[in-house]
């Protein structure tokens, strides 16, 4: 179930349209968009679910915040890969140091490979659990940084041309219909790879607490 | 709990600030073309970074290698003399940053960054006519 909606992805990336003044690179959107998105939406979820760790203190909720964060560390280093390649063939170079929108992605990066960091710091699963709790909820904050980063900041990155107050306002983005058909379609599909992907990752983080809390099971092996 | 949230909330004070700082402090600061010719106190020689759409019919490729062209912000316009790998990408009317520096009025550059904007326009080139909800 996870291969399929990937080649799906990856086939109309491959064969979908294209800017005419960037040319066949530009269909890196299909990939660097929604990536980023959903990897928003993942730590999004990684700072609910932590959050409702610390709450009700249900390992449920801690593994959800552990499978979410793996995904969205996947999705962020598939939209930098991307956006490096399609910067290059672009502006002219693969990374501008110095520039507010880039840094700031890989900070983000680098925050959650913190939080999966976090995870073996210390045997005692509970304690981690609450630890990394923390770095789950104070990590989300950086998504609104980031994300109006190219307004507050003069950029060499381009500003969003959906999730942006213009097209939200007169519901007419800035591109060519079947340019937007291709890269909702690729935002649905990779909503599915995040799906199975964060599934996997749950059930290993759930055996992870299921030794931990039933270590007779563990003495047996 | 209270404890907790209180390290919650200096741990967001924490990211909110350092993010600010680190994009404020190395943003890619380029000056628009008429800060440059207005209010920009550089010295012959200071390299800044200068950021401009290509005017039209303005590009002229000399001997040597050297590019030489106008850009413009829709008010001042200045010319560029350009020495160093020109991007595929460049052309008319798109937005460039430079890193070099004026000498006699003209900037001196040897380093560009085309900035491509936010339309995408395919082949096809039909939009959805978002009245009526169909192509």
């Amino acid at each position: 179930m996870l291969y399929g909606p990937l080649l799906v992805w990856i086939a109309i990336a491959a064969f979908g349209p294209y800017d005419i003044t960037q040319g066949q690179y530009s269909k890196l959107l299909y990939v660097h968009v929604p990536t980023v998105w959903i990897a928003y939406l993942a730590y999004t979820l990684t700072f609910i679910y932590s959050l409702l760790y610390l709450i009700k203190k249900n390992p449920k909720y801690d593994s959800l915040a552990l499978a979410n964060a793996k995904s969205g560390v996947i999705f962020t280093v598939s939209t930098l890969i991307a956006g490096s390649v399609w910067g290059k063939f672009t502006w002219g170079t693969w990374w501008v140091w110095g520039d507010a929108r880039l840094n700031l992605t890989a900070i983000l990066l680098l925050v959650y490979l913190g939080y999966l960091a976090s995870r073996s710091f210390n045997n005692d699963l509970e304690k981690t659990a609450k630890n990394s709790s923390f770095i789950g909820i104070f990590g989300v904050i950086q998504i609104p940084i980031l994300h109006f980063s190219v307004i507050w900041w003069r950029s060499v990155h381009q500003q969003a041309s959906i999730l942006s107050q213009e097209t939200v306002s007169t519901g007419d983005a800035p591109m060519s219909s079947d340019i937007l058909t291709t890269l909702l379609i690729s935002v649905l599909l990779v909503t599915l790879v995040h799906i199975f992907l964060s599934k996997r990752f749950r059930a290993n983080a759930d055996k992870l607490w299921n030794d931990y809390l039933n270590p007779k099971i563990r003495a047996k092996i | 709990m209270n404890k907790n949230l209180i390290l919650v909330l200096v741990g967001i004070a924490l990211v909110v600030y350092a993010s600010v700082q680190i994009a404020s402090n190395n943003t890619i600061y380029y000056f628009t073309t008429t800060e440059a010719t207005t209010n920009l106190n550089v010295g012959n020689s200071e390299r800044i970074k200068l950021g401009g759409f290509v005017e039209n019919d303005s590009i002229e490729k000399k001997m040597d290698g050297i590019t030489s062209f106008f850009i413009t912000d829709g008010n001042e316009k200045i010319e560029i003399n350009f020495d160093g790998f020109v991007p595929e990408l460049f052309q008319e009317e798109m937005g460039v940053i430079l890193d070099g520096f004026f000498k006699d009025g003209v900037f001196y550059s040897d380093d560009m960054l085309v900035k491509h904007d936010n339309e995408y326009i395919s082949e096809n080139g039909d939009t959805y006519d978002v009245k009526t909800y169909s192509k």
